[in-house]
């Protein structure tokens, strides 16, 4: 190697160690978009009428995207399980990227999936995730109806309500 | 004794048996209870008073039992009011008076047996929820620089619906 292939290789080594840990040091901030309370209000609010239009008492839950609860909302005459069951499926949606029935349906089989033994997963239909394209940023869950998929249709209106506003 | 004597003696214990039988049968307790709009309208007052002062705030809102009727953090509001907001609203629902009344009744006995229970906090910040002298209820308020501000917050809340609550 001559010596001009080592200052090279030298100046190499000198701009990966400037850029690259120096970079990292001054890292930017994540930007991120979430949820406002405002939001997450119209959205339970909305679920819960919905389920109440078609003949069923729901609870709701509202979660942001590190599965906070936002809003946690008992409907009237809903059972006493509703609110903690909409918060779970909730969860679910939100750590899972994707509806709680749909993550249900890909472990039905597989009762020893790592996820069933996780903190607030459940496998009941009825929560969607909240996006801003494929950004999941929080999750909405509903429990009450006699079957997943009539909670779901809640909290897909839910969503829908705000959906202009997810952007 | 006379006749008539007899008589009136032997209604007053038919009587006193149709009372028995009452209370073998007993009737259900009547009970009034916050609605998901009465509580909303609690909630939502509570966020919004405090805002105006400035302060971002969670707020609970329980029911006869305990029970969560509705929870809401608001934006910007510290990690810790929401958990807050609920205890204090149980402590109030619990000892039917405002937690604050609690937290000066248990001042200066740090074993007084109702800090050891679940949900408990001498923390002022939140009211019962009453019609007439019966609790249904309270509204607990976290996130303001003092737990009067808090408290006025929760009361702002009751306020608005004190109409509604008979």
């Amino acid at each position: 190697m001559s010596r001009t292939a080592f200052r090279i290789a030298g100046i190499s080594l000198a701009a990966a160690f400037a850029c690259g840990i120096a970079g990292s040091a001054n890292a930017q901030l994540v930007t991120h978009k979430d949820i406002s309370t405002a939001m997450a209000m119209t959205m339970a609010e909305t679920a819960i009428a919905t389920c109440k239009t078609n003949g069923y008492a729901v609870s709701a839950n509202v979660l942001g995207r590190n599965g906070e609860v936002i809003v946690a909302m008992r409907g009237d005459n809903t059972g006493p399980h509703t609110l903690e069951n909409s918060m779970k499926k909730a969860y679910t949606a939100r750590a899972q990227r994707r509806s709680s029935g749909d993550f249900g349906d890909s472990i039905k089989d597989n009762f020893t999936a790592g996820a069933l033994h996780l903190t607030n997963i459940v496998t009941a239909r009825g929560a969607l995730p909240i996006k801003i394209g494929e950004d999941t940023i929080g999750a909405i869950g509903v429990s009450g109806a006699p079957g997943g998929e009539k909670d779901e249709a809640c909290a897909k209106a839910g969503i829908d309500k705000v959906a202009d506003q997810l952007k | 004794m006379s006749k008539i004597a007899y008589r009136v003696a032997g209604v007053s214990l038919v009587a006193a048996l149709a009372g028995l039988a009452g209370s073998a049968s007993a009737q259900l307790l009547p009970h009034k209870d916050l609605s998901l709009a009465m509580a909303t309208t609690i909630a939502q007052t509570a966020i919004d008073t405090c805002k105006a002062q400035g302060y971002s705030v969670s707020v609970h809102v329980l029911g006869r039992e305990g029970q969560v009727v509705l929870g809401v953090r608001n934006d910007g509001a510290g990690l810790a009011t929401f958990e807050n907001s609920m205890k204090k609203a149980y402590t109030a629902r619990t000892f039917a008076r405002s937690s604050g009344e609690f937290a000066e009744g248990v001042k200066g006995n740090p074993n007084a047996g109702a800090l050891f229970l679940t949900n408990i906090v001498p923390t002022q910040g939140a009211l019962p929820i009453k019609v007439g002298n019966e609790t249904i209820g309270a509204v607990g308020v976290s996130g303001a620089p003092g737990g009067e501000k808090d408290e006025a917050c929760a009361k702002a809340g009751i306020d608005k619906v004190s109409a509604e609550l008979k």
